[in-house]
């Protein structure tokens, strides 16, 4: 009887839920999904995580690069954040180059990238316009069940803190580069931004975290992006449903304690694979 | 030069920094397995079904370092019309190696080499689907490799027809795959990356090749045969044995990881 | 009192002070012949010229059985449209679909053409402005008008509305916001830079504000127009 309920009429039998503060998984409207978080699975790639949000699963894989600093920017190194949906983590996707989704995912990273201040690119520079490091950051989809943007960021996050980059020196004769696979040494990561995601519902319940079907359902979704000193370093809302000040007001306090929330967990993944060692 | 108006791009050009490795540093390519596991061994392999929520089927492989999932949706109405078969279905393959799985950093298009792989896979996969079963439908195959160590059709083939189980789609049996590396008088087991491609840089010649099988194990059927390099026909059939041998140690993950996969979704009654 | 409505207070004090300036703005309505409904909306020297096509037939792949699919196209003024184009049209389609009246035209297709003529900041206000102007002179059915402004918060925490391009790069946060005629709340936000809670509240509120004028410019400029007609 539920089921046919859920099928035939999916968003009253979300309102039904809805209306005693709860959620058709179980979980209360400001409750996010477990998250758990994994890194260095991926040892073809300098640096690699994959984070789960519930059933939502992103994996990320940072590629060191060599190449020519941007000429209007000669002190500078590139990264290059990508996000793909690749038709295996859903059948709403479709095989072939990213739809207006994945795009718009991809300009979202890219920018909380630039807003948060998340690493120097002046790092990245080996020698002024020279030689410098590109990074290219694929971030692919495995099952989407939701909430994307948020997965991205914090796998993103995880990987660029677990990448690994050989030391470079340019010989003086040769006028070469010559790379020391054996000396590594890690990136500095000035800032933490953590994103946490809502959706609207009829105009006026705010739920996080939502699964592919709220999302599909909601009238409005919304990512604040914060950072470890309470700033904001995004607050998007594409369209949708209007929202008041105090509503929003609501969203981003949320999204404070998230940000400790996840914190503690890349601390907790960083520290146990140090101990492992 | 056409520019991908999609991607986010970085610069025009770069390289990876294993090109400018000095000499002597290069790390080299074992050239026996060092007692690590013998010549004929495969490699450990952990396997799971059912791992991504929004696919009909789904299964996970890794073998050493090779980790390949696959997700199956479907059967569903043709996307082309035109080419409708009324009495059978489709089965339509795409095999994708992720950017960051190989050594080299790969391209977010598909290259030839996938495409290549993709049929390869469609074709040793279609013998052992009932797809009769299934007329003026496809069934949608995703294969997307997350990191290359080696043998990644082979175990593509044994993913995806664990995904195709796991969907429930109707199968005359499950395809197993195995890739064997012939050096000489040498025949590597399921050869890792360095392995497969390490050989070539010493020269070509006798019986130097690579082939991998995909095998009906109930039926003891082959349904898939692809071999390149140059190698004598007894070391041939010998090699196709070696790879029928390294299926059927295969197959008891297989089962293991399919029962698990049904025990879960239909519990057994409690007594 | 609690430190949101606190904050709501502070902002409006400070607003009674200033009133947000704007750059010089105007409008042009059925300019162009082919489309359904067109616009140009000029903000200082930034201009977009508006098209909008629908309802006609939608292709069978987009057909959304209950509503009108709603396709949103920027053409930058040089080049092929990149990721950065796209991510635009996303907030400019959602922020069109909150407002227009879908469901009494399922099944078809509605297009906004966005095409860039000058850009020299506050970019995708204007788009957002033009598009609005573009949709009413369609005459489709809308629950709501939008109008959209751009923050920058310089580095000495200056808050400057509408910025021209060079203002835009010596800032250190962008706010573009989209607000909504009703309830003058907030329809679309996409900000670049970080920036505090306080400042965003600011924002917001300074947009609001600045809201009024924009709509009584819609008001005036349909007026105008009706009135020629007759």
């Amino acid at each position: 009887m539920a089921a046919g309920f859920k099928t035939a009429e999916p968003l009253e039998y979300h309102r039904s839920f809805l209306k005693e503060n709860c959620r058709p998984d179980g979980r209360e409207l400001g409750e996010f999904r477990p998250t758990t978080l994994n890194i260095n699975s991926i040892s073809t790639a300098d640096g690699s995580a994959l984070v789960k949000i519930g059933n939502t699963t992103v994996i990320c894989g940072i590629k060191a690069e060599l190449a020519v600093p941007p000429s209007e920017a000669q002190n500078k190194g590139y990264l290059v954040p990508n996000v793909d949906l690749p038709p295996l983590c859903s059948s709403r996707f479709r095989a072939g180059p990213p739809g207006e989704q994945a795009q718009a995912a991809s300009q979202f990273i890219a920018d909380v990238i630039e807003s948060s201040d998340l690493i120097n690119l002046e790092e990245l520079c080996i020698e002024k316009a020279k030689l410098c490091w590109v990074l290219y950051c694929d971030i692919m989809c495995l099952d989407y069940d939701g909430n994307l943007l948020d997965a991205c960021i914090t796998v993103l996050l995880a990987a660029l803190k677990t990448a690994q980059l050989p030391e470079v020196t340019i010989n003086k004769e040769t006028d070469l580069a010559e790379v020391d696979i054996e000396k590594k040494r890690r990136l500095k990561i000035n800032r933490h931004p953590v994103g946490s995601s809502f959706a609207v519902f009829d105009d006026s319940i705010i739920i996080v975290d939502p699964t592919a079907e709220e999302e599909s359902l909601s009238t409005a979704l919304m990512t604040v992006v914060t950072d470890e000193e309470d700033r904001l370093c995004a607050v998007h809302k594409p369209g949708g449903t209007s929202l008041s000040g105090e509503k929003l007001q609501h969203c981003i306090n949320r999204a404070l304690t998230r940000n400790k929330e996840i914190r503690k967990l890349l601390d907790k993944v960083h520290e146990s694979t140090k101990t492992m060692k | 030069m056409p520019v991908d108006t999609k991607r986010i791009r970085g610069p025009e050009e770069s390289q990876s920094p294993l090109l400018f490795l000095s000499p002597d540093k290069a790390p080299k390519a074992p050239s026996s397995r060092q007692g690590v596991r013998g010549n004929g061994d495969v490699r450990p392999v952990f396997a799971r079904c059912g791992l991504v929520s929004q696919a009909k089927g789904s299964a996970y492989i890794e073998a050493g370092n090779t980790k390949i999932i696959c997700s199956v949706y479907g059967p569903k109405e043709t996307e082309r019309r035109d080419e409708t078969d009324m009495k059978t279905g489709r089965l339509v393959c795409d095999f994708r190696l992720a950017p960051f799985s190989c050594v080299k950093r790969g391209a977010w298009i598909q290259g030839s080499e996938e495409r290549d792989l993709s049929a390869t896979l469609m074709e040793s996969l279609r013998p052992g689907v009932c797809l009769h079963r299934y007329p003026r439908s496809q069934i949608d195959v995703n294969v997307m490799v997350l990191e290359n160590d080696g043998s990644v059709l082979a175990h593509a083939v044994t993913c995806a027809s664990m995904a195709l189980a796991d969907a429930g789609i109707e199968m005359y049996d499950i395809v197993l795959g195995c890739t064997l590396r012939q050096s000489g008088n040498a025949c590597l087991v399921d050869p890792s990356y360095a392995e497969e491609c390490g050989s070539w840089q010493e020269g070509y010649g006798d019986n130097q090749g690579c082939v991998t099988l995909a095998l009906l194990p109930n039926l003891n059927q082959v349904s898939g045969l692809n071999a390149d390099g140059e190698m004598r026909e007894d070391t041939l059939t010998e090699a196709m044995r070696t790879c029928m041998d390294g299926c059927h140690k295969l197959y008891p993950v297989v089962q293991q990881a399919l029962t698990r996969a049904v025990k879960k979704k239909a519990p057994p009654p409690e007594k | 009192m609690d430190a949101t409505s606190r904050l709501c207070m502070r902002t409006e004090m400070e607003l009674e002070r200033s009133c947000p300036v704007l750059r010089e703005y105007g409008s042009e309505q059925s300019l162009l012949s082919r489309p359904d409904g067109s616009s140009t909306f000029v903000q200082g020297d930034t201009s977009i010229l508006a098209g909008v096509y629908g309802p006609a037939e939608v292709k069978v792949s987009k057909e959304i059985y209950d509503r009108a699919t709603v396709e949103v196209l920027i053409q930058p003024k040089m080049g092929l449209p990149s990721v950065r184009e796209r991510a635009r049209e996303q907030c400019v389609r959602e922020t069109c679909e909150a407002a227009l009246l879908l469901t009494l035209h399922p099944r078809s297709s509605l297009t906004v053409i966005l095409q860039v003529v000058h850009d020299d900041g506050s970019l995708l206000s204007c788009c957002l402005n033009a598009a609005c102007m573009a949709l009413m002179d369609a005459g489709l059915p809308m629950s709501r008008l939008f109008c959209s402004v751009t923050c920058a918060i310089s580095k000495e925490g200056q808050i400057i509305t509408d910025p021209t391009a060079r203002q835009e790069k010596e800032s250190r946060a962008l706010l573009t916001f989209a607000i909504d005629s009703n309830e003058r709340n907030v329809l679309m936000s996409s900000t670049t830079g970080s920036f505090s809670v306080q400042e965003l509240q600011q924002c917001i509120a300074i947009s609001q504000k600045a809201s009024e004028q924009i709509f009584q410019f819609y008001r005036d400029s349909v007026k105008r127009r009706y009135s020629k007609m007759q």
